[in-house]
């Protein structure tokens, strides 16, 4: 009887001793950059694929099973994730950490005065594609530091070692990335959603103009013909558009007037080749010199 | 009464926003439209093959935290002239043991997986058939309390509800005026319900999943006076009627991208339940017995999401007791020899997500009459809906 009670109390050790942290992540990008800081301390998993559009996410219990068993879980935040609210109530999990990763980003299009549903999906406190700027990675990454270390602080050396090692990385990779995409600098681009200007802004491309009349509202045939006479206007070769919004508006805008349509991920795992943050940015900037 | 609760409730309308704009913690405040317009094919009615308009419905829903545990949510409604609170509740949702979630209020009641969503959320136009028949016209809507916990199951999410409810809406399928809360108080006197349910949730691969559920309700559904002998000159005596309600249901859906879903949801419902009926003949004409039966209904709809902006869908629909039968002791949900068949079609139109549709939608009922050469024609009914969502009003849990 007591080597039952002495295994089992072996056992339990050995489960604490092994214990890491479980984290849960809205979208498959923070999920990398998890799996770049916590290594093999963290468990980690995600709720929105790379090839699902993270405004709608089903309300699944599958997703509330996995928030349920989570200490932390990480958004991105600024209204992006309306549905996380109603996941998180239905995990019924008291002592779940949320963390918003938008805390220390430099926002953008914040709108001024009144905002209406007239305006289309306008994000009241800023735009929240934030992570489309590498440089916006790296602010995530020193949050996820931050938050595992006080979560584990018997790991923080080995935290703060791999996010070194990822930050060192992700710099070689901007330059490399900044040097590709000089050839397309101050060029005017048209994109499919408000959701480019962090990567605009970070890379100097001129945002021209957008497909969708408004953010998050569907294409009409008339804003169409707009498009259509600005690309010819402005001699314009790109619309880039997320790989999970429908292409039919832009292959009639590109049947009329030549223009190329990217469709690239902007999620990880978002397409077959596409496994971590660096791959996804190094598809978007080589699909952009591509048809350059 | 009925006046002043008019006026607390116009009070709460036009004063919500004004009221919680003062607030620094507002809950979400938002308003359901319904308009629509028909015409039925019905022979011999006045209205056969004219178009024709129902007054335009509201839901204002109010909801929010009320602490860092719990959710609070009122739902108030203007339908067919009359403003009613058609839901009021609050909910712990952590930090109980086990995880327990409690809800309590008056609400749709978790009994199939189709009761407890709003009706505005349903692909199709037309309350379910048996919903009709064993539940009265608003579904499963009553007053009560539930308790739910998640069973430790890792790879399917499993959970349990039971609940006690204060059964008005059992009541109101056999009331003959399911409005008069006096007259169900008659029916079925103060005898609680009790609710229960089962259902599990299952991802089959990143583009599929399954939802499965069991469901029983028990209770006493009305307090009859039977005659036992046929004398009239003799005292009848009061005899407790009991129901009991068990049911299935599954939802399937498959979602390929974000443009496309195709989705099957099936429910079906038995009930068993003492009934009245007369056996008399003869000087005893005036006989009765209390006598069990077992009827069932049930539906299965499936709806094909083809754009982003559209859908298309038929639904079968199956119950004992014929629609449109005045509610009693030998009608509806206590009728064991007569049956209604629905078959449905629509077409939805979402021009911008959840927040304007545009719905066709066309049922054709079938009455089937058991006995006596009793018979009625066929109904079909042709509706366009409109319907507007504005405000913050969060989607359904699958």
């Amino acid at each position: 009887m007591k080597k039952i009670i002495l295994f089992f109390v072996i056992l339990v050790f050995q489960v604490s001793a092994f214990s890491e942290v479980k984290v849960v992540a809205t979208t498959s990008v923070i999920y990398d950059l998890v799996k770049q800081v916590g290594g093999d301390k963290v468990s980690v998993d995600y709720l929105c694929r790379g090839d699902q559009d993270p405004h709608f996410l089903e309300i699944l219990p599958s997703y509330m099973l996995k928030i349920r068993k989570a200490d932390i879980m990480f958004e991105i935040g600024l209204g992006l994730e309306l549905w996380a609210p109603q996941l998180i109530d239905g995990s019924r999990n008291s002592n779940l950490i949320l963390v918003d990763l938008s805390k220390e980003i430099n926002k953008k299009e914040v709108p001024a005065g009144k905002i209406d549903a007239s305006q289309g999906d306008i994000h009241p406190y800023g735009n929240p594609h934030y992570w489309l700027d590498p440089d916006n990675a790296k602010v995530m990454a020193k949050q996820i530091l931050e938050s595992l270390s006080e979560q584990d602080p018997d790991n923080a050396n080995y935290f703060r070692s791999n996010y070194n090692k990822f930050v060192k990385n992700l710099e070689e990779k901007i330059k490399q990335w900044e040097d590709k995409m000089s050839k397309v600098k101050g060029k005017p681009v048209v994109f499919f959603h408000a959701s480019w200007i962090y990567f605009a802004e970070h890379f100097g491309i001129k945002i021209a103009g957008y497909v969708e009349p408004k953010p998050g509202i569907p294409p009409t045939p008339s804003h169409n013909a707009e498009v259509i006479n600005l690309i010819k206007k402005n001699n314009i070769n790109f619309i880039v558009m997320e790989n999970y919004y429908s292409d039919n508006s832009p292959k009639q805008i590109s049947s009329a007037t030549g223009v190329n349509v990217l469709k690239v991920p902007v999620g990880v795992f978002g397409i077959d080749g596409v496994n971590n943050y660096i791959e996804m940015m190094d598809y978007i900037v080589n699909k952009f010199l591509e048809y350059n | 009464m009925k006046s002043i609760r008019k006026i607390i409730i116009l009070f709460l309308i036009v004063f919500a926003e004004t009221l919680f704009a003062q607030s620094n913690v507002n809950p979400n405040v938002s308003i359901i439209g319904t308009f629509n317009a028909f015409t039925n094919f019905i022979k011999g009615s006045n209205e056969y093959g004219k178009l024709n308009f129902e007054t335009p419905e509201m839901e204002m829903f109010i909801d929010g935290y009320l602490n860092p545990y719990s959710r609070a949510t009122v739902n108030v409604a203007f339908e067919e002239g009359e403003f009613a609170v058609e839901e009021i509740y609050a909910e712990i949702l952590r930090g109980l043991p086990l995880d327990l979630q409690v809800k309590a209020g008056k609400y749709l009641v978790g009994f199939g997986k189709l009761n407890s969503v709003h009706p505005h959320t349903w692909p199709f136009l037309e309350r379910p058939l048996a919903h009709q028949v064993y539940f009265g016209e608003e579904g499963f809507n009553d007053i009560g309390f539930d308790v739910s916990f998640i069973l430790p199951i890792e790879a399917v999410y499993t959970s349990f509800d039971i609940g006690i409810f204060k059964g008005d809406a059992i009541g109101k399928s056999e009331a003959q005026d399911p409005e008069d809360e006096e007259s169900i108080l008659e029916l079925r006197g103060i005898n609680p319900v009790v609710v229960g349910r089962l259902s599990m949730f299952y991802d089959l691969d990143d583009y599929s999943n399954l939802a499965l559920g069991i469901n029983g309700a028990y209770g006493l559904h009305a307090k009859s006076e039977l005659n036992l002998n046929g004398d009239s000159t003799m005292l009848s005596i009061i005899e407790n009627q009991y129901f009991l309600y068990g049911g299935f249901d599954f939802k399937y859906k498959y979602k390929p991208d974000t443009y496309t879903s195709f989705t099957i949801h099936g429910e079906g419902i038995i009930n068993n339940r003492d009934v009245t009926r007369d056996n008399g003949f003869g000087v005893n004409i005036g006989k009765q017995i209390n006598e069990q039966i077992t009827t069932f209904g049930g539906f299965i709809y499936c709806d094909y999401q083809f754009l982003k902006q559209f859908s298309i869908g038929a639904k079968y629909d199956f119950t004992y007791g014929i629609i449109g039968d005045d509610p009693g002791s030998n009608t509806l949900s206590n009728d064991d020899k007569n049956t209604t068949n629905g078959i449905s079609g629509w077409i939805g139109y979402y021009p911008v997500e959840e927040t304007l549709a545009l719905r066709l939608g066309v049922q054709h009922l079938l009455f089937n009459y058991d006995d006596d050469g009793t018979s009625r024609d066929s109904e079909t009914i042709i509706k366009l809906q409109m319907l507007f969502s504005l405000g913050p009003h969060k989607a359904h849990q699958f």
